[in-house]
């Protein structure tokens, strides 16, 4: 394959790397813990989508080579893991009275609950949305470039949430609100904003976000419930890369952790012997390393600048 | 508290015995489910001393347990790619060693994080360990994992010949139900040998460590870690040692497993195993040492009582994820409702000679005389 065609999975995959990222990245910036039920989100998500679908499937025209059924299914996977991330604060997270590592703990125990319900229900094994696979898009194959219209389906949904997100935190009361909490939960407080709602919005974003990426993910691989816990430490790369609690940052270091794991093969084509089994353990090897010389990240600051 | 999770204890021996009377449980599985239940008071014994006693939060259980297992397999197992047909003695030295230099490489780029880093940073670095395990096929055999591992005291005198040695015995408590105890038996006999052994010797030296002025520095890392350092301490040193002495008493665990199961797989590197042992810490209390051994009982009533339920005809749940799903109610009710353990450390981190003074109650317990609980409390 060319380096190209490496590039172009790569962006596909920082597409959905990156919309998972900054849900996490929200969630440890207003909640202050790391939330190790990010994951599972996703999956939730995933399989919302996979159940809508199968009612709506059929709906209507093709758009990017997508019914539109489908997004219609992206829809209710983004509530659907809201509403869960909304729900499980309310009744779990909330009445604890425990520091930040007890907070990770315990979402590590939600992480748990969520799998195995949807496991009960499911089955463990992989399925699919039962798309029609497509053909890669003509014109770019004389390129060495070989990615369908879904790809493109998934990059283009992504630039649309991330630049909704964007518009969100620069220019609406409630996004202003959300990046002077994410600096200072004190001063927010004292400020008179409302640190509760804000930290509720948080969650819905980040949880919906993180529901769109399983969606995606279930689009570009396969759906299984293991599906959000084995990305949710290339996630946590991704966030620990741009720096912990910066949205921009979790953008940037989504992109470049998708990247860097989809380019994993070139090693290979260079002589190096590191297959593409280790894409993941690659990532998580430059996570430590961002710890250990720069723990702030890409984007710096101690847990600032949304 | 105290009073429910001795009489946890107890019912769990109770329903184990009365299997074993009327039939429904072997004694030789019954003494298999000893041996794990040993096995987890070790490694909840060596996360103790890196959560309980120093205060970092350790996600890599599941790899330094695979690494005393696989260090010890590697050279013993029948279908091994390295050597094979080693003394398991050596094995369990190589298993130590394995683990200790992994807790160095692990430690010294995470020991100076914040403790929510060193969480993903730890699990991060465990993941990289099973995908080599997994991959490198040429010296870890990959996912067909090692078998043919001989028992602990293959080559010992006496003990090895043990299980032949001794005569079968057929006991019938209850009339048509005879309980038969042939070489299988016996055989177990000798790994709950083993484990009682292992966590003996385990318990006695933390016992001592802990209460040494070495471990008096990590209780005040873990309570104020500027605190011991203005003190003078070099907290990055403490912590090492800690990371490196309960890494250790995990890939114990390991060793001893992989001679009780026979067989090893990259299977035992996965992520869960590392949350049944945190399980049995922050259930049994963190920094306790008899909520360890209680955690120990508790994650087996729920990795093999599960087993159990699936044979019952009318559950139709799958187990695993019923398994997954008692871990994470466990957690998350364990940290709503108990935060810190049912068993919380009390003795322990009082200096033993205060005692003889007076005697101190911990939090939510009432005075009594300290003869009343063997002295050391612990």
């Amino acid at each position: 394959m060319s380096v190209l065609e490496y590039m172009a999975n790569g962006l596909v995959f920082s597409s959905i790397i990156v919309l998972a990222s900054i849900g996490l990245s929200l969630v440890y910036s207003i909640a202050d813990f790391a939330n190790f039920a990010h994951g599972d989100t996703m999956t939730v998500g995933a399989y919302s989508a996979l159940v809508t679908f199968g009612f709506v499937g059929g709906l209507g025209a093709r758009f990017l080579g997508l019914p539109l059924g489908f997004f219609v299914a992206l829809a209710v996977g983004v509530a659907v893991a809201a509403l869960v991330a909304v729900i499980t604060e309310k009744v779990i997270y909330e009445p604890l009275e425990v520091d930040s590592i007890g907070m990770l703990i315990t979402s590590i125990g939600v992480a748990f609950v969520y799998r195995a319900l949807i496991q009960f229900r499911f089955g463990s094994d992989f399925v699919e949305f039962g798309i029609q696979v497509l053909r890669p898009i003509d014109a770019l194959i004389p390129f060495g470039i070989r990615v369908t219209l879904h790809d493109v389906a998934i990059v283009a949904s992504a630039a649309v949430l991330v630049a909704g997100l964007h518009t969100l935190l620069q220019y609406t009361d409630l996004g202003r609100k959300m990046r002077a909490t994410a600096d200072n939960p004190s001063l927010a407080r004292v400020s008179g904003i409302r640190v509760d709602r804000i930290t509720l919005w948080t969650w819905v974003i980040g949880a919906g976000l993180a529901g769109a990426g399983g969606v995606f993910l279930g689009l570009y691989n396969q759906i299984s419930p293991r599906m959000g816990f084995n990305i949710l430490l290339v996630v946590f790369a991704a966030v620990i890369l741009g720096g912990i609690g910066s949205v921009y940052g979790a953008m940037l270091g989504g992109f470049l952790i998708g990247m860097i794991n989809q380019l994993t093969p070139i090693l290979t084509d260079i002589g190096i012997p590191i297959g593409i089994e280790y894409a993941n353990a690659i990532a998580f090897v430059i996570m430590v390393a961002v710890l250990l010389v720069r723990p702030n990240g890409i984007a710096g600051g101690q847990g600032a600048g949304t | 508290m105290e009073r429910y999770s001795v009489a946890f204890v107890l019912a769990l021996l109770l329903a184990i015995g009365v299997g074993l009377v009327t039939g429904g449980l072997g004694p030789t599985y019954a003494l298999y489910l000893i041996g794990l239940v040993g096995m987890y008071m070790l490694l909840s014994l060596g996360l103790n001393v890196q959560w309980g006693y120093t205060g970092l939060i350790n996600f890599s259980v599941a790899a330094f347990f695979g690494l005393g297992a696989y260090g010890t397999a590697i050279l013993t197992a029948d279908n091994s790619p390295i050597a094979g047909g080693l003394s398991p003695v050596l094995g369990l030295f190589v298993g130590l060693l394995l683990a200790a230099v992994l807790a160095v490489i692990i430690g010294i780029p995470t020991l100076r994080l914040r403790a929510d880093y060193l969480a993903i940073a730890s699990l991060g670095l465990a993941e990289v360990v099973r995908l080599i395990v997994l991959n490198e096929r040429e010296y870890t055999n990959g996912s067909a994992g090692l078998r043919g591992i001989p028992g602990f005291f293959e080559g010992w005198p006496v003990l090895s010949t043990f299980p032949q040695a001794m005569p079968g015995l057929r006991i019938e408590v209850i009339p048509g139900s005879p309980i038969v105890l042939q070489q299988p038996f016996y055989q177990a006999v000798l790994n709950v040998g083993l484990v009682f052994v292992f966590v003996a010797v385990t318990f006695l030296l933390l016992r001592r460590v802990h209460r040494s002025p070495w471990g008096r520095v990590l209780r005040t890392i873990r309570g104020d870690e500027d605190l011991a350092e203005a003190l003078g301490k070099n907290t990055y040193g403490f912590k090492m040692q800690s990371f490196v002495l309960g890494s250790v008493i995990m890939a114990l665990a390991g060793v001893f497993y992989a001679h009780l199961n026979l067989f090893v797989s990259p299977g035992d590197f996965e992520p869960i195993n590392t949350f049944y042992v945190w399980i049995a810490v922050i259930l049994g209390g963190s920094g306790s040492n008899r909520g360890a051994m209680f955690g120990g009982f508790v994650v087996i009533a729920i990795r093999e009582g599960t087993r159990f339920l699936n044979g019952i005809d009318f559950v139709v749940l799958d187990i695993g994820p019923l398994r997954l799903l008692a871990v994470g109610l466990l957690i998350i009710l364990v940290m709503r409702f108990r935060p810190e353990g049912v068993l919380p450390p009390q003795r322990e981190l009082i200096w033993p000679s205060a005692l003889d003074d007076a005697d101190v109650p911990g939090p939510g317990e009432t005075q009594r005389p300290h003869a009343a609980d063997g002295g050391d409390g612990s």
